[in-house]
């Protein structure tokens, strides 16, 4: 009944819908423009019945809040940004060098999703992390140690604020300790567990302002800062 | 005297004070001096609107700090069409709270508290702060102009939190006639109020 769907107005603005039905109606708000208007204008009326119920909040929420906002980012604007530089694809300069070590990192990562069969959803994060990676401006990469006794390989984005770490033949570490990742900025955070030793992946969500990351041997399971000097460290800035 | 009496609408739209939209616009840089400000501006209304629905006090704490740090996160997605800021943050307010109070254990709860015919009032008490007793004066006022399946219709709706199908139930009123009820009802406050968008 195409006639009920503009009924909807009322209990739309008034969340009486189900989620369900709020979606379906949000569709049908793209294409009508008498409800959408409609909509504007009750909207702003729900707004007053909101207003009448304004009290003195408690004034703990106040400093939780500002405490907390210092923690999270922002999401940018929606719709068109102009980015500052043209994006084309593979926008990363490398060298000679560089560009056989991506080369190996991906075929390893590769090799690395197709072994991973039992953890989809990590395999899967690797790889959207390396896809946001390649895809920023300001893609970086950087390698220590050589595949016969073990290689490190970092890719980082502070734009996509994201880094994998790729590690091939690493040697394992001794028994009762786990290598660990930190983001190490104004203070060390824990990105992670590396798989023991051999060739593994890890995917670092959130870089933030860190400029390098490092490598640790910490009692197994980890630590929640590091309990020695990284055994590896990378810049990431 | 006679010209220097203001009716109430006008006091409090004349009331000085910052302006939601540029702060709202420095958020969306990162300013955090500016969010304070418009934490200062918003957090009385959405606190309050999150209360009514939820009642309870610490869900509702909760739940008004997730709204304060979703603005924060998403102010540079904030555009004029969906709103004023202050509708924009109620919205996700109302929202959140609905969406809070709809979930499984407290749908248990509610609906043993709640009895047929026992309905939802508006707000509970008169308020200290002028302003908002101003707003509650106008809310009343204008409530009073709608039908009584109207109101009851609305204010269950918004104050308590039901969707249409609840309110049906509630009022043993088939689904169309509730959906009409909520549509006409908020027209009608909205002339009373005086609003356009």
């Amino acid at each position: 009944m195409t006639a009920d769907v503009h009924a909807l107005t009322g209990a739309y603005v008034l969340d009486a819908v189900s989620a369900a039905e709020r979606d379906e109606f949000e569709r049908h708000l793209r294409e009508c423009g008498t409800c959408a208007q409609e909509v504007r204008e009750l909207r702003e009326t729900a707004t007053r019945l909101g207003r009448a119920a304004a009290v003195v909040p408690p004034p703990a929420l106040r400093a939780a809040v500002l405490a907390r906002i210092a923690q999270v980012r922002q999401d940018p604007p929606e719709a068109s940004v102009t980015p500052l530089r043209p994006r084309r694809p593979w926008a990363l300069r490398l060298t000679g060098a560089a560009a056989a070590v991506l080369l190996v990192a991906t075929v390893t990562l590769g090799v690395l999703l197709v072994q991973a069969r039992e953890d989809v959803d990590r395999s899967t994060a690797q790889a959207a992390a390396m896809t946001a990676i390649l895809a920023a401006g300001d893609a970086r990469i950087s390698s220590q140690g050589d595949p016969a006794e073990g290689r490190m390989t970092v890719l980082s984005s502070r734009t996509a604020d994201r880094a994998v770490l790729l590690a091939e033949n690493l040697p394992e570490p001794p028994p009762g300790r786990d290598y660990q990742a930190w983001t190490m900025g104004a203070e060390p955070r824990s990105a992670g567990l590396l798989p023991d030793g051999g060739t593994a992946a890890l995917a670092v969500e959130g870089i933030d302002s860190a400029d390098r990351i490092g490598i640790t041997l910490e009692p197994d399971g980890g630590s929640p800062l590091p309990t020695g000097d990284p055994v590896m460290e990378f810049d990431v800035t | 005297m006679g010209d220097r009496v203001r009716r109430p609408q006008e006091v409090a739209r004349t009331a000085p004070g910052p302006d939601g939209a540029a702060l709202l616009a420095r958020v969306a840089r990162g300013d955090e001096a500016a969010f304070e400000q418009l934490y200062d501006l918003l957090a009385g209304p959405l606190y309050g609107v999150i209360r009514r629905v939820l009642r309870d006090h610490a869900q509702s704490e909760e739940v008004a700090q997730e709204v304060m740090v979703e603005i924060w996160r998403s102010a540079a997605r904030y555009s004029p069409e969906r709103g004023s800021p202050m509708t924009w943050a109620m919205t996700i307010a109302h929202r959140r709270a609905v969406d809070r109070v709809r979930s499984a254990q407290a749908a248990a709860e509610r609906d043993d508290t709640v009895g047929r015919r026992q309905l939802v009032r508006p707000f509970d008490e008169v308020s200290e702060q002028v302003a908002t007793r101003l707003e509650q004066e106008q809310v009343r006022r204008c409530l009073g102009s709608l039908t009584d399946i109207q109101r009851e219709s609305v204010v269950l709706a918004y104050y308590g939190g039901r969707s249409y199908r609840e309110v049906g139930e509630l009022l043993e009123t088939p689904l169309g006639t509730v959906k009409t009820r909520l549509r006409d009802g908020l027209i009608r406050l909205r002339d009373c109020l005086g609003v356009t968008a």
